[in-house]
């Protein structure tokens, strides 16, 4: 393709709506609302459109950053109609570069919003310091809303998926395998390989990577969608139902946050998942006020997890201040504290001071009867 | 207790006294002022008038007229001569004028930086709150880096992070250099040696951004006293300077003794530990509340001091919070509370590094100890400048040790008067040094044909990076083709970029307290090392070589170690020569191999050695230039093996001493050792070589200064007072050998040809040359 800048090369790509990537078809991610984003902590305007929309996903000739990394691939989607285009912009040789910007900037004119997988840290500075280079006078990504689908995936999934890179989530979310896909640290030296031979073939793999990874965004758009919009009793995975706990927490949606985590108790089968997810349950009911239900989850805690320090302090509090029953919170602050000494813990110093202060309660409690 | 009183107290002193070798009265000065000049703006005007500054130093003023003028400036006047209004005041001025211009400072030091920045808030808040000054650096939190980029007027910074940090991502830093209108650059002399040949392209490399993004900064440095500022201020920033150098500060009197530590035994001519004796001398003026700063002249000897002193105030109780240690492998925070602690008067006595001999402010010392000659004129100068600010008379002694340089200065003081400073050089051009920076600049921005880089045209180095695979030629431009991040792997004060951690294990706990450098690392950390840090003494139980930490453990000893270096050397290349049939000395490039294989333990106070152990670490490479000279075998009268081994430790101990004299360069820059029968020469051989990768130019200078660099040896030699040998000539007898000193006189005579003269006129100038013409690449 040739600019004002020169020539540079350029690939199109349509799939129709209908087109099956892993689970679902691409025309499902056009259900996503703006509201649902915000949810996830998204800074999104309530004009948000698919149709003025662009998912970007670059790839470069390092990780480093810095002015000398550039991006010599910029792969592009966007809806349009009955379809998803996915444009590539391809530099050749360093010397295409500017006429790659120029391609990259006229794409962008119309957009509002700009998707990318951890854009946020990488690819919008990395193309800001290339258009900065460039001292042409391109708008480039400036003045757009940017959605950065790593931040929700790891809101949604941190705790579910050992990794939240864009493979995992294809092949633990999606339903995306990818075969003979090229790792993307050998992309660098797989392009300087092409830029001295000038064999094509070289790039194959990588202008297909960046398509998948391209297609990929807008199934995880979706993906992040659907799992947002579930209601505490459509859940199925505790994880997932603890982060949606988690943002209703952030929401101040205290009683939905209690729905979500009691769905989450009821499917989870890990101990330790289990034990964090009744200390979570049992703090919001406190923060509720209602210590009766918190104390109950305490008690069942500790059935599970009997080392559990912060079970007993919570407990010993209840006792003292609320039932004044100085005994059972002796008891347990007792056992808070032993096992705060076999650990070390630094709450050692606290705890004795809470058993002096409950013994020399009790002590004038006696001495008044 | 006043100055004066002390040192009348120190003149009937006679134990004292008698050490005394040399007294040199700097008489008071009164101040050169001039009127604030009319251009200034009517609110700054008013802020000096507010802060009790009603007319200029002369220097100050001629500053803001050459600024004015549109000159860059080097000013070089004394410590505390006012040198931060020289730039502090031009800068103010056109920020005030105009929001959005910009200024750069550098600082050798962060320590430096940060003392800047408190000023320049002050000054900010008076002026009504729109200069904002930011310090950058590698403790600037993440969150704050942002607004420093777009909104600081004043950015504070040093020469590593404009390399490692700001360069690299220019496009961040797009307001500061479109709009930078001033690079201040303070503590010019620093930049010299290796560090001062890497700064250089980091200011060319400065220069092509500011370029990139159409502006055209004036450059203001300030300078302590070097010979040669023009030249230097000039082949640092590559383009012309004026110098500014009448000091129109008033100075109080000022009183310079050098002291001699008494010899304590004659037949081996040694003298008593210059430590003890700076620790006494500190001692006194601590104890008549003076406050003193003391100089060590190494991390080692900074903690023994620190622990002597306290301990020679144990009777007043506990003294930690009055005596403390400055250096720099202090955490910074630690370092700042220290600073703190000076200017608040709460520390009586600091000793120090040379850290402290650069400008920070530390408020009102009256005195200063410097245990050894710290190497350079200009250094002692900066050291000595330490006490005594304006109108208070304040007292500087420099207590000598064995070494022949330290002898040499204070047997002859009047060429420590009279000499002036050292010049300071650099080798902006060392081929290391300028590919490295050639690799940065490109990864910044692509380097187009005919682009010069300062004035070297790069095309050559280029078309080999390009060969390398580092850059790609596409039509006229080289750019970047590397995913690596060059500046990373380039450290401008050392040729490692690694530094090794120290942790210590005390307790089951770990924490790091401190660093040392790679090349360091095995003379400081090894296994058995006993690490002296803050006065404890720390035991090091581990080495771990691949990962770079060393752990430590606190204990409790009555001694220190010492570990001990063994150099090999092999020639590579001969860049020029001269054979002569009683000498043959060449210059050229060399590979070093060195290697640490066991340590001493020395007791303390006693300095004896009680023990030793091994070390087993890698060896460390070297590729650098050296000079070296041989004595032909067939020349006469030979001397036996032993008596040959005895004659070069001999010479080479003197001539390491003495080189870094001539060269006016840090001693810790070269290095020496000699080889009864080279391979390369075959014949007894003597090398000096420079401790940078590749050198910077000491090598050639020393084959140019062949001649007088031996003489003085003899000289040294000749005129040491010791029978046999001693540490302040060839060395201590037990190292040379009762016939040591004769020896290495019969050496370095016969290499000055001095028993036929009728040759020795010749040799300065019958100098056959092979200059390869790639050298000054």
């Amino acid at each position: 393709m040739t600019t004002p800048f020169g020539p540079c090369y350029a690939a199109e790509k349509v799939f129709p709506s209908e087109h099956i990537h892993g689970f679902w078809t691409l025309q499902d991610t056009r259900q996503v609302t703006a509201e649902t984003l915000r949810r996830l902590g998204q800074d999104i305007s309530s004009t948000f459109d698919l149709n003025n929309t662009l998912f970007l996903d670059t790839e470069t000739t390092g990780l480093a950053g810095g002015t000398g990394t550039y991006a010599f691939l910029v792969g592009t989607g966007r809806f349009s109609d009955a379809h998803f285009v996915v444009k590539q912009f391809l530099m050749r040789d360093y010397n295409e570069e500017l006429a790659l910007l120029y391609l990259l900037d006229q794409e962008l004119q119309d957009i509002d919003t700009i998707i990318t997988f951890n854009g946020k840290t990488f690819d919008l500075p990395l193309l800001q310091t290339r258009f900065t280079i460039s001292r042409l006078d391109f708008n480039g990504t400036k003045n757009k809303e940017h959605l950065d689908l790593l931040h929700m995936s790891r809101k949604l999934w941190r705790h579910k998926l050992e990794s939240c890179s864009l493979n995992s989530l294809e092949e633990n979310l999606l339903g995306v395998t990818r075969t003979g896909d090229i790792p993307g640290y050998e992309i660098p030296q797989r392009y300087f390989q092409f830029l001295q031979t000038g064999q094509g073939l070289l790039l194959q793999d990588i202008v297909e990577h960046n398509v998948i990874d391209v297609v990929s965004m807008a199934a995880l758009l979706y993906r992040i969608y659907i799992t947002t919009e579930l209601k505490p009793n459509e859940c199925d995975c505790p994880w997932e139902a603890e982060a949606l706990a988690q943002i209703c927490i952030g929401e101040e949606n205290q009683k939905q946050a209690l729905r979500y985590l009691h769905t989450a108790l009821q499917l989870c089968e890990n101990t330790e998942h289990q034990v964090q997810l009744l200390r979570t349950t049992a703090l919001l009911y406190r923060r509720m006020k209602d210590y009766e239900t918190a104390c109950k989850l305490w008690r069942r805690l500790l059935e599970l997890s009997n080392d559990d320090i912060m079970a007993y302090e919570e407990l010993a509090k209840h006792y003292e201040h609320r039932l004044n029953d100085l005994k059972a919170a002796s008891h347990a602050t007792r056992r808070a504290l032993a096992i705060a000494w076999q650990t070390k813990s630094p709450k050692v110093p606290d705890l004795e001071h809470r058993l002096r202060r409950i013994e020399d309660k009790s002590r004038r409690q006696i001495a008044a009867q | 207790m006043s100055v004066n009183t002390v040192m009348e107290k120190i003149e009937n002193h006679p134990r004292f006294m008698k050490n005394i070798t040399f007294r040199h009265t700097l008489p008071a000065h009164p101040g050169v002022y001039e009127p604030i000049p009319s251009f200034v703006p009517h609110e700054l005007t008013e802020l000096l008038r507010k802060k009790g500054i009603e007319k200029l130093y002369s220097h100050q003023a001629r500053s803001l007229q050459e600024v004015q003028r549109g000159r860059d400036i080097v000013v070089v006047t004394p410590t505390a001569s006012g040198k931060t209004l020289c730039y502090n005041l031009p800068v103010i001025k056109t920020l005030l004028e105009n929001e959005e211009a910009r200024a750069l400072y550098l600082f050798p030091t962060k320590a430096l930086a940060q003392d800047q920045v408190a000023e320049l808030m002050v000054w900010s808040e008076e002026l009504g709150g729109h200069i904002k000054t930011y310090t950058y650096d590698g403790d600037t939190p993440g969150d704050a880096r942002k607004a420093i980029r777009s909104a600081g007027s004043i950015v504070v910074t040093n020469p590593d992070m404009l390399h490692s940090g700001i360069l690299p991502h220019h496009t961040k830093w797009m307001r500061l250099f479109e709009n930078l209108r001033y690079v201040v650059i303070d503590e010019l002399h620093t930049y010299r040696g290796v560090f001062g040949s890497h700064v250089a392209n980091v200011l060319r490399r400065l220069h092509r951004i500011c370029q990139f993004y159409g502006s055209n900064p004036q450059f203001i440095c300030t300078s302590a006293t070097i010979a040669n500022p023009k030249e230097h201020g000039e082949s640092l920033l590559g383009r012309p300077v004026t110098v500014i150098d009448e000091n129109g500060a008033p100075r109080g009197q000022k009183e310079i003794l050098f002291y001699n530590p008494p010899v304590v035994n004659k037949p081996l001519g040694i003298r008593r530990s210059s430590l003890l004796e700076a620790e006494a001398v500190a001692h006194e003026l601590i104890a008549a509340s003076i406050p003193t700063i003391v100089f060590a002249r190494s991390r080692l000897d900074t903690e023994v001091l620190v622990t002597y002193l306290r301990k020679s105030f144990h009777k007043l109780g506990d003294t930690t919070e009055k005596i403390r240690a400055y250096r720099g492998g202090y955490l910074p925070k630690q370092r700042r509370q220290i600073e703190r602690d000076l200017r608040d008067g709460k520390v009586l006595g600091v000793v120090s590094t040379n850290a402290l001999e650069l400008g920070i402010d530390i408020g009102t010392l009256q005195a200063a100890v410097l245990t050894g000659y710290p190497g350079t004129i200009a250094s002692t100068w900066q050291q000595i400048g330490r006490a005594g600010r304006s109108n208070e008379p304040s007292i500087a002694i420099l207590v000598a040790n064995s070494s022949p340089l330290n002898q040499f200065m204070i047997q002859n003081p009047d060429y420590f008067m009279d000499k002036g400073a050292e010049f300071a050089r650099i080798n902006p051009n060392n081929l290391y040094i300028l590919v490295s920076h050639l690799k940065c600049a490109s990864f910044e921005l692509p380097f187009v044909q005919g682009e010069k880089f300062g004035d070297v045209d790069p095309e050559e180095i280029l078309e080999y990076l390009a060969e390398e695979m580092v850059l790609r030629r596409v039509d006229d431009r080289w750019y970047w083709m590397s995913e690596n991040y060059p500046a990373v792997e380039i450290s401008l004060r050392s040729a490692s970029t690694e530094n090794f951690a120290i942790i210590d294990t005390t307790d089951g706990q770990t924490r790091v307290i401190g660093e040392v450098d790679r090349f360091s690392a095995p003379m400081l950390v090894h296994e058995g090392a006993i690490y002296i840090h803050e006065s404890n003494q720390y035991h090091i139980d581990k080495l771990d070589w691949e990962r770079q930490k060393a752990y430590a453990r606190q204990v409790d000893v009555d001694y220190y170690t010492d570990a001990n270096l063994a150099v090999d050397l092999k020639v590579l290349d001969v860049f020029e020569k001269e054979d002569l049939p009683h000498v043959k000395r060449n210059w050229g490039e060399v590979m070093v191999v060195a290697k640490t294989h066991m340590y001493k333990k020395i007791k303390f106070y006693t300095h004896e050695n009680i023990g030793w152990g091994e070390i087993s670490l890698p060896e460390q490479e070297l590729h650098t230039t050296a000079y070296w000279f041989s004595r032909p075998t067939d020349s006469g009268d030979n001397l036996d093996r032993d008596a040959l081994q005895s004659a070069l430790i001999g010479a080479s101990h003197l001539l390491g001493n003495i080189a870094s004299l001539e060269l006016m360069c840090e001693p810790s820059d070269l290095g020496v050792t000699a080889q009864i029968r080279s391979p390369f020469t075959g014949e007894p051989t003597v090398y000096i070589y420079e401790k940078y990768p590749g050198g910077v130019g000491f090598s050639e200078k020393l084959f140019e200064a062949h001649n007088r660099l031996l003489q003085r040896a003899l000289t040294i030699l000749t005129q040491c007072p010791c029978p046999s040998g001693c540490p302040s000539c060839v060395g201590p007898v037990e190292e040379v050998g009762v016939k040591g000193k004769e020896n290495a006189a019969w050496f370095l005579r016969g290499i000055l040809d001095l028993e036929s003269n009728k040759q020795a006129a010749s040799i300065s100038t019958a100098t056959e040359k092979f200059t390869r013409t790639n050298r000054k690449a």
